[in-house]
């Protein structure tokens, strides 16, 4: 029992962090805004981190790595809002194949040739997909018509990963918010002097730090194949999907009528978070399977089964 | 990351299982704010201590087993899930007792821990006076030296166990000229000492849990200082570290009233709101959560690491997470919820529990205190105001 990320675990991500901060920043998201969402150069900087290939198998060039770790970058592309399909692709489709036992693609995937579109019952819409489109109210998401099948596994995957952003787009929210509290002076002093404002940015660290252990408790589980896995993945989701929506709101009120303009950079995080929380099944779906295994007596309950 | 327990760790948990099963009380004990079940919470802690279940994490050599964190946590999942007594030594346990390991001589560790891991001499705790609550810097009650003593004036409240425990631990001004921080010292004293009067203060459902202590030249002997004079802001820290943080409220015990709750509205199904089904799902996930990451915040400590300020984090969140579970089950307790024993003759847990909840978020530094820590430490927003 050691619920910690091992140092290369943390390095990686630390890594990634940093590289995404750098070539990343709210002027690539204005860019992309005005230019189009997506950028060969930035897919290509991606690829050179080797993050395509983060979870093929080294037997095909990658990394093989495991959900643990996707499941921290997908938090780290959530902090810095990536726009492109690098967690659909990556974290989502490779795991997904891999299970399936398919493995045609995955040198393409890990060359960057190749990005795979997920169509979904539980989504009304495929993201990174071929058709007509769908406007998102997040302008860096390319949507279109179209829907799949209901694979449960392909589901816990991207709801796992979805989770996983979100608490990265909550991080970033807050250090957003926090950054502004401190700048921002009125009656003579920096609005985050006053404890109305810093109750609420509290409130906000605090759901955030409860939510994340579920989130890396989900992918543990997932790749442990545990049979609880959705449960944990839905606990994630709505934990997730709590925090990210909580922080965005206490955000924009603390940045005021500025957090209301265009101007300001918040609304690109939390234009992803409302995208997010309702794809891969919404926070009633979620709420439902857990609804289903704790009231409708399928989960074994007790201090035993807790990681079971 | 790995999340699963070794056999040894399963087998551990199969014998607590086994103890608790076997000694926990069929039915549970009165409070232990009044005498007579006081006297019944202190019996138990001797019924423990004979099993050396008393103080699990500490060393042998002071009546503990020396288990680390982990099997801490196991042996609290299975205390809670027995439906076992409140620990009348809870002072002694998690804030005095590390306290005294971190910063007390050998001598005091000798004199002190091992009565209190064979459940002797039970604790309270003396750190509020009227003037010094939330803002614990303004104590005034002074101790001054005089020879190898010191003689105490002052006066404390909220005093948690102090109207029937046997000694005492707080901070009191040992610099006349000092303020704030400075020049305060911890000391041990025995609440028998003349001079000490203990005025029970009755709490909002009639019984006296707390008390208030007026120390009137109170003569304690100067080896009674834990930590050196001077030190007591510091010492006073650490121990509500170790408040807020693990130790205080472990998961286990977060976990064993979702789990009733749940067989609450089982019983309640039929008449409940739906906001109360949703109000149970959100208690089991948040209980869950609170495990999870207190297995993490036990794994960082195993590996050397320490908590700081991420303590107040905890203390917001379980003592939320308290409130608002009994808060749903006396919504599902509907026209039952105000008795305080139902028709079977069997005492409304949940009615006691909610009212012993509403204290949570005051205890142990308020959550309005907790919330600036978190706003100002953490989070680095400019502190103002504060000395």
């Amino acid at each position: 029992m050691d619920f910690r990320f091992s140092e290369d675990q943390l390095a990686l991500a630390e890594s990634v962090r940093e590289f995404l901060a750098d070539t990343h920043g709210p002027q690539v998201l204005r860019h992309l805004d005005k230019d189009g969402p997506r950028d060969p150069n930035i897919w290509q900087g991606l690829v050179d981190m080797g993050l395509t290939g983060l979870m093929v198998p080294e037997e095909f060039g990658g990394l093989g790595l495991g959900l643990v770790e996707a499941a921290l970058i997908a938090a780290e592309c959530g902090r810095a809002c990536l726009a492109e399909p690098l967690v659909d692709t990556a974290f989502v489709a490779v795991p997904w194949l891999l299970a399936k036992g398919e493995t045609g693609q995955l040198a393409a995937i890990l060359a960057g040739a190749c990005r795979v579109p997920l169509p979904h019952a539980i989504n009304p819409w495929v993201a990174d997909g071929d058709g007509a489109q769908l406007k998102s109210v997040d302008p860096l998401r390319i949507l279109t018509k179209g829907t799949g099948g209901d694979d449960p596994h392909l589901l816990d995957l991207a709801a796992l990963m979805s989770a996983a952003q979100l608490v990265g787009l909550a991080d970033a929210m807050l250090a957003q918010a926090i950054e502004y509290a401190k700048i921002r002076t009125q009656f003579g002093q920096p609005i985050g002097a006053f404890q109305g404002l810093k109750h609420q940015l509290a409130s906000c660290a605090v759901a955030i730090e409860f939510a994340k252990p579920v989130v890396w408790r989900a992918a543990q589980a997932l790749q442990d194949e545990v049979p609880t896995r959705s449960i944990h993945v839905s606990h994630a989701k709505v934990a997730a999907t709590d925090a990210a929506t909580l922080t965005a709101e206490t955000a924009i009120q603390v940045h005021g009528a500025m957090g209301y303009t265009y101007e300001v950079d918040l609304h690109f995080w939390m234009k992803r978070t409302w995208a997010l929380s309702g794809a891969w099944g919404s926070r009633a779906f979620h709420l439902n399977r857990i609804d289903n295994a704790v009231l409708g007596d399928m989960l074994e309950l007790g201090p035993q089964a807790t990681f079971a | 990351m790995h999340l699963h327990y070794t056999p040894e760790q399963r087998a551990f948990r199969a014998e607590v299982r086994a103890w608790m099963k076997r000694h926990v009380p069929t039915e549970p004990l009165i409070t232990l704010e009044c005498r007579e079940g006081y006297d019944q919470h202190v019996e138990w802690e001797r019924t423990l201590a004979a099993g050396n279940w008393g103080m699990v994490t500490w060393p042998e050599e002071f009546g503990g087993r020396g288990l680390d964190l982990i099997q801490w946590l196991i042996f609290e999942e299975e205390y809670f899930r027995a439906g076992a007594p409140n620990r009348a030594n809870q002072n002694g346990i998690f804030l005095l007792g590390p306290t005294i390991m971190e910063f007390g001589t050998e001598e005091q560790k000798q004199r002190f821990l091992t009565p209190m891991a064979k459940g002797e001499v039970v604790w309270a705790q003396a750190w509020s006076e009227p003037g010094a609550g939330s803002d614990m810097a303004a104590i005034s009650s002074k101790a001054v030296r005089d020879g190898n003593q010191y003689v105490i004036n002052g006066q404390k409240t909220w005093s948690s166990r102090a109207a029937f425990a046997d000694w005492g631990f707080g901070i009191f001004r040992t610099d006349p000229d000092s303020k704030r921080h400075k020049g305060l010292t911890f000391i041990l004293f025995d609440l028998n000492t003349p001079g000490i009067t203990r005025r029970p203060i009755r709490q909002l459902h009639g019984e006296t849990g707390f008390a208030e202590l007026f120390f009137d030249d109170v003569r304690v002997p100067v080896e009674n200082c834990l930590a050196g004079e001077g030190e007591g802001w510091n010492v006073a820290m650490a121990t509500a570290g170790f408040e807020r943080g693990l130790m205080l409220r472990s998961p286990g015990r977060f976990q064993a009233t979702a789990r009733r709750l749940i067989e609450l509205y089982r019983r309640h199904q039929a008449e409940a709101a739906p906001s109360a089904r949703e109000a149970v799902l959100q208690a089991w996930m948040a209980a869950q959560a609170y495990a999870y990451n207190t297995y993490s915040v036990a794994a960082k400590i195993i590996a050397g690491g320490k908590i700081g300020a991420e303590a107040s984090l905890n203390k917001i969140f379980w003592s939320e997470l308290d409130r608002s579970m009994h808060r749903t089950a006396m919504q599902l307790l509907g026209a039952c919820a105000e008795l305080k024993t139902f028709d079977d003759g069997s005492v409304n847990q949940w009615l006691e529990g909610y009212i012993f909840s509403l204290s949570g978020p005051i205890y142990a530094g308020s959550n309005e205190v907790q919330r600036n820590i978190t706003a100002e430490r953490l989070l680095g927003l400019p502190r103002v105001g504060a000395g």
